[in-house]
């Protein structure tokens, strides 16, 4: 893996910072939340000391029996307004469904009461396939048909019995059931009771009103089917039991209204847990400010997982939970709730303590999600900045690494073609001058190099070192040999002499070929160049070639044309006799070496091709270098690798180049471009 | 009376060598190791001819200062330059301090013999007024063979005792394509190619000295030289 990704996979390391974030997102949502819970709880704890207080403007009846729907018991919602009296709901601000009323004969009915300053208003919805009429003539008591029956006690407690039943639907008045004095029940018409009457596919719907003045503590209600006789709801006993009527205590919610702030719903409940009373509403969720995609993105990270907590779980007109059921059995208790799928719902219930009991409790409401909005607002913007400042970061990292990938890079390629094909060596490194790692390594390959560089340098003047340095004593030993001649020698010791003499001149000439290049290199100093024929040169050239070697057969191919150019022809002249030597040591006996001379637009190209085996791909580069030596001598001459290192000397000094190659046709190709100026 | 030649050279085997050649020759030889002992000797008696190594002990070019001080007792004091030493520049400076020759130490003790016996000739025919009669002209070339004197256009041409036998090798027969080996043969001398070629480069430039124009050596590529009129 490049270096580039490497500090990509690191640079992926500070995603650890957004989740830092998150993590501290949630620390912070929990110690807001434990705040909002103990400021909220503290809140109703006073409001509930303060209602313990003035126990009478809490709970003006003393009746604290349980609430209990089977025995006709009725909560009564305070209407804030006046319904129409049409036989519709619509008009009535209760959120609440309908009660069912009890029934042991399968009349399915259901009720709900409402109350004003004035009135009492009842609801009432009876599924009856048939409509049975009142008979005109009906008497009170007597006759099927459907009718709804009322009874009540009176402010004073009195007992009074009402029904409504109707010839037709529409507005109806009540009739009270009167025992007549020869014992007969008798209706009478009351109109202050007024009801409507609708009919429609299921059965009717009832909506009465009653004026407060007439009704007192209970009132039962029991529906009658006219063509089945089934009936449902309760009549009163002896002694009267059910038939309550739970009412708001009045100025309970203006009261609450006093102690809290908007946002908070204040509601008192009795031990029943019935609605006392309440004020305030919670914050409706403004549209415009919810969570966005990118907000409620946020929040999947960031939130405290909610989805454990219970779903608030009361009915209007009724609280329910434990923060209710605690508070009611005397602890203060504050509770998160669902209302949906992402509400969350502050619930913080105090007990009303009266003599040492709790008669009731006081439950504050606040809207968890407010509290959302303003850690979200705070830390949203965080996590952008973050996210950008991650992002940043990424691509500095990423830049760096291409940077440092791209010197590293030109360092490898530069060592790489430090040594160059022709054995010459390149000493100065790129990034060198650089202080950090890299520039210290590119100056670890400098002093390399110039190692490298120097030994090369001395091998290459070895050869001419050596020479020069046994010269002398191969001088003492032919100087002395040619003493000992002079004294006057048998013939067995002449034989000797002659034997020394001969291996002091393979010596001499074993110096000679080290020493070639250094007079080479000495030479081309001093060489001065004039203007001269190549043509007529390689023509001459080999003439003498052809004599000196007669085992090889030469053929030369030259243009028509004299073949001008500026150079030194005695250097050419020793690089061509290398080339040629070159060749004849690679050709079998009796092989062809071609000669060519060829112009081109900018140079004269002189190739030498012999018939020997192909050259080894992996040398042909090095084939120029000085004391390159591959070959598996034939001949006793001293090879040294230098030949073909002249050859590249001569052709460099003329600006020109020299190659190697395997010709198509067999054998091997040496080239030699000399520039035609 | 015997002539005496002084061998001025720091390797004892060598100087010995040499000593013992040369006394074989008949002539007397004194030796010296360093440039200090030498020119002790010189002052007080000049050689007839000197032999010198460039190199002396722990002075590297000990030798050339030598010949300068000696060409300055004595003008005609025929002196060679004998070293291990065969850059072209060496021989050049060599030369040009008024050494008759410059060799390289790969010549043989008859070379060298050779050589010193054709100084003294030339010595010799100098102090003969007449010249003889062993003149060859090659056009505007003369050469002395007894004094071993060139001129070309009537004007002396300075070759040294190794040119001079070049010069006439080629300009006994023009023509000719005399070769490398022929050429050192001629020039009692064993030289390789490269020395031959700046050899025959220093004898153009001294002719063209005389006369820029000067053209008689050719190359002939591969082969040799030759003179042509």
């Amino acid at each position: 893996m490049s270096i580039r990704f490497q500090l990509l996979l690191v640079a992926l390391a500070t995603l650890v910072l957004p989740w830092a974030g998150c993590q501290y997102a949630r620390e912070l949502e929990t110690a807001l939340r434990v705040a909002q819970e103990n400021a909220l709880l503290a809140s109703a704890d006073t409001i509930a000391r303060a209602l313990s207080a003035q126990p009478q403007r809490v709970f003006p009846k003393p009746d604290d029996q349980a609430f209990d729907a089977a025995q006709g018991d009725i909560y009564v919602f305070p209407l804030h307004s006046e319904p129409l009296l049409d036989g519709y709901r619509d008009d009535w601000d209760v959120p609440a469904d309908l009660a069912p009323m009890a029934s042991s004969d399968r009349l399915a009915a259901r009720l709900q009461a409402g109350m004003t300053d004035r009135y009492l208003f009842l609801y009432l919805e009876v599924d009856s396939d048939h409509f049975t009429p009142e008979p005109s003539n009906s008497h009170a008591a007597s006759g099927r048909f459907d009718r709804v029956d009322l009874h009540l006690l009176r402010p004073d407690g009195t007992p009074a019995a009402y029904f409504f039943a109707t010839t037709a639907p529409g507005l109806i008045g009540a009739q009270s059931v009167v025992m007549g004095a020869n014992g007969v029940a008798r209706s009478l018409s009351e109109p202050r009771i007024q009801a409507y009457w609708l009919q429609n596919s299921e059965g009717y719907h009832l909506e009465a009103r009653l004026p407060l003045s007439l009704v007192g503590p209970r009132l039962w209600v029991q529906v009658t089917d006219g063509s089945s006789g089934a009936r449902a709801g309760v009549v009163p006993t002896d002694p009267p039991q059910g038939g309550r009527l739970f009412l708001t205590t009045p100025g309970l919610g203006e009261l609450l209204g006093t102690f809290i702030r908007a946002g908070t719903r204040a509601t008192v409940i009795d031990s029943n847990s019935l609605k006392l009373g309440e004020a305030g509403e919670l914050h409706p969720r403004d549209l415009g400010e919810g969570p966005g995609p990118g907000q409620s993105w946020y929040r999947r990270f960031m939130s405290v997982d909610t989805s454990r907590w219970p779903i608030a779980s009361s009915t209007p007109g009724r609280l329910q939970g434990q923060s209710v059921s605690a508070a009611l059995a005397g602890q203060s208790h504050a509770e998160w709730l669902r209302t949906g799928s992402q509400e969350l719902l502050l619930s913080a219930a105090a007990p009303i303590v009266v003599d040492g009991q709790a008669r009731g409790a006081v439950v504050l409401e606040q809207a968890g999600d407010q509290l959302l909005d303003l850690r979200d607002r705070a830390l949203h913007r965080l996590f952008d900045f973050t996210l950008w400042a991650i992002g940043v970061v990424v691509i500095f990292l990423f830049g760096f690494a291409t940077w440092i990938s791209v010197r590293i890079g030109r360092l490898r390629s530069a060592a790489d073609s430090a040594v160059g094909n022709d054995g010459s060596i390149r000493l100065s490194m790129p990034e060198s001058a650089s202080a950090d790692e890299i520039g210290a390594l590119a100056r670890g390959f400098e002093r390399l190099l110039a190692r490298l560089n120097e030994h090369s340098q001395y091998l290459r003047t070895l050869g001419g070192k050596l020479s020069h340095e046994l010269r002398t004593p191969l001088t003492i030993v032919r100087s002395s040999l040619d003493n000992l001649e002079s004294e006057g020698l048998r013939e067995d010791q002449r034989l000797y002499v002659l034997r020394a003499r001969d291996g002091a001149q393979r010596l001499q000439s074993i110096l000679s070929a080290l020493g070639a290049a250094a007079r080479v290199e000495e030479s081309i100093k001093q060489a001065e160049r004039v203007s001269f024929d190549l043509r007529d040169l390689l023509i001459s050239a080999l003439g003498a070639y052809r004599d000196g070697f007669p085992d090889a057969r030469f053929e030369l191919d030259t243009p028509p044309e004299a073949c001008f150019m500026r150079g030194a022809p005695d250097l050419v002249i020793q690089m061509l006799d290398k080339l040629i030597e070159n060749a004849v040591d690679f050709c079998p006996k009796g092989g062809l070496i071609g000669v060519s001379l060829s112009r081109s637009s900018d140079h004269y190209a002189i190739a030498v091709r012999n018939d020997g085996a192909p050259i080894p791909e992996a040398m042909l580069g090095r084939l120029f270098e000085s004391l390159f030596e591959q070959r598996q001598g034939h001949d006793d001459k001293p090879h040294f690798g230098l030949g073909l290192y002249i050859v590249r000397l001569v052709a460099e000094f003329h600006g020109g180049r020299a190659t190697a190659a395997n010709a198509p046709q067999g054998g091997a190709v040496f080239t030699v471009m000399l520039p035609l100026i | 009376m015997k002539k005496l030649i002084a061998v001025v050279e720091d390797e004892p085997a060598l100087r010995e060598n040499y000593a013992a050649a040369l006394s074989r020759q008949g002539y007397q030889v004194k030796t010296y190791a360093n440039r200090r002992l030498a020119m002790q000797a010189f002052l007080t008696h000049l050689p007839d001819l000197a032999i010198i190594d460039i190199s002396l002990e722990d002075e590297a070019e000990g030798g050339f200062d030598l010949c300068r001080e000696l060409r300055a007792l004595s003008a005609e004091l025929p002196i060679i330059f004998l070293t291990a030493r065969d850059s072209e520049l060496d021989a050049v400076s060599g030369l040009r301090l008024g050494a008759d020759d410059f060799l390289t130490k790969d010549v043989s003790l008859p070379h060298l013999a050779a050589r010193v016996a054709a100084l003294f000739r030339r010595i010799d025919a100098l102090r003969r007024p007449e010249s003889s009669a062993e003149i060859v002209r090659r056009g505007a070339l003369a050469i002395d063979g007894e004094k071993m004197q060139t001129t070309w256009k009537g004007a002396p041409v300075t070759l040294s005792l190794t040119e001079f036998w070049i010069v006439h090798a080629l300009a006994r027969n023009p023509g000719h394509v005399k070769n490398r080996q022929q050429l050192m043969d001629a020039a009692n001398v064993v030289l390789d190619d490269n020395t031959i070629t700046s050899h025959i480069k220093r004898v153009r430039r001294k002719f063209q000295q005389i006369d820029a124009d000067f053209d008689a050596i050719q190359t002939v590529y591969g082969m040799g030289y030759r003179w042509v009129e």
